[in-house]
């Protein structure tokens, strides 16, 4: 049984039942989950920011920090463990977006990274079938490949699911 | 149920953490001054055996990927950056208070250490960026100290977290900061002043810890920096290093257009660039961490 803990900008999956792949503190980044029944694979990405035109070199290396990048890299990695390369049959969550309190737009990143990633999904034929994104506050998730089953965690607050 | 700090427990509070080195408290009060030079640095380090010592170390650790050791202080300390050099005196001398776990918070010990460094190279970032008037090293210094006042009311704050979140759940005027003094009679800000008069901090520094959550009230003089610090602070939390409970739920000071103007690209860029130098001065000048 391990524990695949992704950080900032990192994105993996695991078809290892007894997994549990994990992000910590999800401020205004976004967790992009992808489910895929079949192969009985768990992926996510842990996504900081929604445009990689800003830094093309950070995006090679990290393609996971991008909304634009992510998708792409966290789908190419779900192939590996056979499923679809389009993502075809996949059930695909989201959740973090978290925004400090702020009538400015400036500041909304996690609005912008939620908008980018939805944008990019579309694109790829896929949406979101679940959601849990904005409010002001951070978020661990935790996903165990056996069940599928996300958790969702804030100090102060009971675990939720998604 | 929490109990209310009175003044004078406070006091006692301030009075029970140790003085700061006294290189680190001269570092703070030469580097905060605009008409200063590191040759003025230079001769605080090396009058300290101990942060000379650290300094070298940390120059030829692998972080910095140097090829031919430096072994001269002030080759070590150009390199570096006073930023960098503050951030080592300030971590070794008061290391206790930067890694305590912040029970109050539900924030493991380290976390507020990481918070402080990512809000100093943020508010660095946001005034190199944003090309405001203000030593982007000094903005660093006061990030580093902007939340010293959480480790002073963490422990009376212990079994809160429920309650507070509860507060401003029900009640969107509410911030973390009225849920503090709502649940202790202090909130971190006005601790931490209390702690910044008893280590003698210059007044820009007292007035970041003091007003960072409401940079419109610190004095006009420094509400740049203030301003600097503020949008900092949110900068970190947002990228995921906040401290526990309280991560995200304070206010954004809207005035900030006034004083410091960036645009969402900007921002995107400053939030990349944090997360970049963080990297690479997490592992090397994490002081409180690993000691000699």
């Amino acid at each position: 049984m391990g524990q695949i803990v992704l950080g900032v900008g990192d994105y993996g999956a695991s078809n290892t039942p007894g997994d549990d792949v994990k992000t910590f503190a999800l401020g205004s980044c976004v967790s992009v989950i992808f489910l895929d029944p079949k192969t009985r694979t768990v992926g996510m990405a842990h996504v900081a920011l929604p445009d990689s035109s800003i830094n093309k070199a950070k995006a090679g290396e990290k393609p996971g920090y991008f909304a634009d990048t992510a998708i792409p890299a966290l789908l190419a990695q779900m192939t590996k463990f056979g499923c679809d390369k389009r993502g075809k049959g996949m059930v695909v969550k989201l959740c973090g977006g978290a925004n400090v309190m702020d009538t400015n737009d400036t500041f909304q990143i996690g609005k912008r990274n939620a908008l980018a990633i939805k944008k990019i999904l579309w694109s790829f034929g896929m949406g979101a079938v679940a959601e849990d994104l904005g409010k002001n506050y951070s978020r661990t998730v935790s996903i165990s490949v056996s069940a599928g089953q996300i958790t969702l965690s804030s100090p102060g607050k009971p675990n939720w699911q998604l | 149920m929490v109990k209310q700090i009175s003044q004078e427990e406070l006091q006692e509070i301030v009075k029970s953490v140790p003085m700061l080195s006294p290189s680190a408290s001269q570092l703070l009060q030469v580097t905060s001054r605009a008409d200063h030079d590191l040759v003025d640095v230079i001769n605080l380090v090396r009058n300290d055996a101990k942060l000379t010592a650290r300094v070298l170390k940390i120059v030829n650790s692998a972080a910095f990927g140097l090829i031919n050791n430096i072994t001269s202080i002030d080759r070590a300390i150009s390199y570096l950056g006073e930023r960098i050099i503050v951030g080592i005196a300030v971590g070794d001398s008061a290391g206790k208070l930067f890694e305590k776990e912040l029970s109050g918070y539900e924030s493991a010990g380290g976390d507020l250490w990481k918070h402080d460094l990512r809000t100093a190279i943020a508010a660095r970032e946001v005034v190199t960026q944003s090309g405001v008037d203000v030593s982007p090293e000094l903005a660093f210094t006061a990030g580093l100290l902007h939340d010293i006042g959480k480790s002073l009311i963490s422990d009376y704050l212990q079994g809160s977290v429920a309650d507070a979140v509860e507060m401003i759940t029900t009640d969107e005027d509410l911030d973390y900061l009225d849920a503090e003094e709502k649940l202790v009679g202090f909130d971190h800000t006005r601790a931490g002043y209390e702690l910044a008069k008893a280590w003698q901090l210059p007044d820009e520094l007292a007035e970041v810890i003091l007003h960072h959550h409401e940079p419109a009230n610190a004095s006009e003089e420094y509400r740049t920096l203030v301003y600097a610090v503020h949008l900092g602070d949110n900068i970190a939390m947002m990228g995921g290093f906040g401290t526990g409970s309280d991560s995200m739920r304070y206010k954004l000071d809207q005035q900030y257009t006034d004083y410091i103007k960036i645009g969402p690209k900007t921002l995107a860029t400053i939030m990349l660039n944090v997360d970049i130098e963080f990297e690479k001065l997490e592992g090397s000048i994490n002081g409180p961490g690993e000691k000699n």
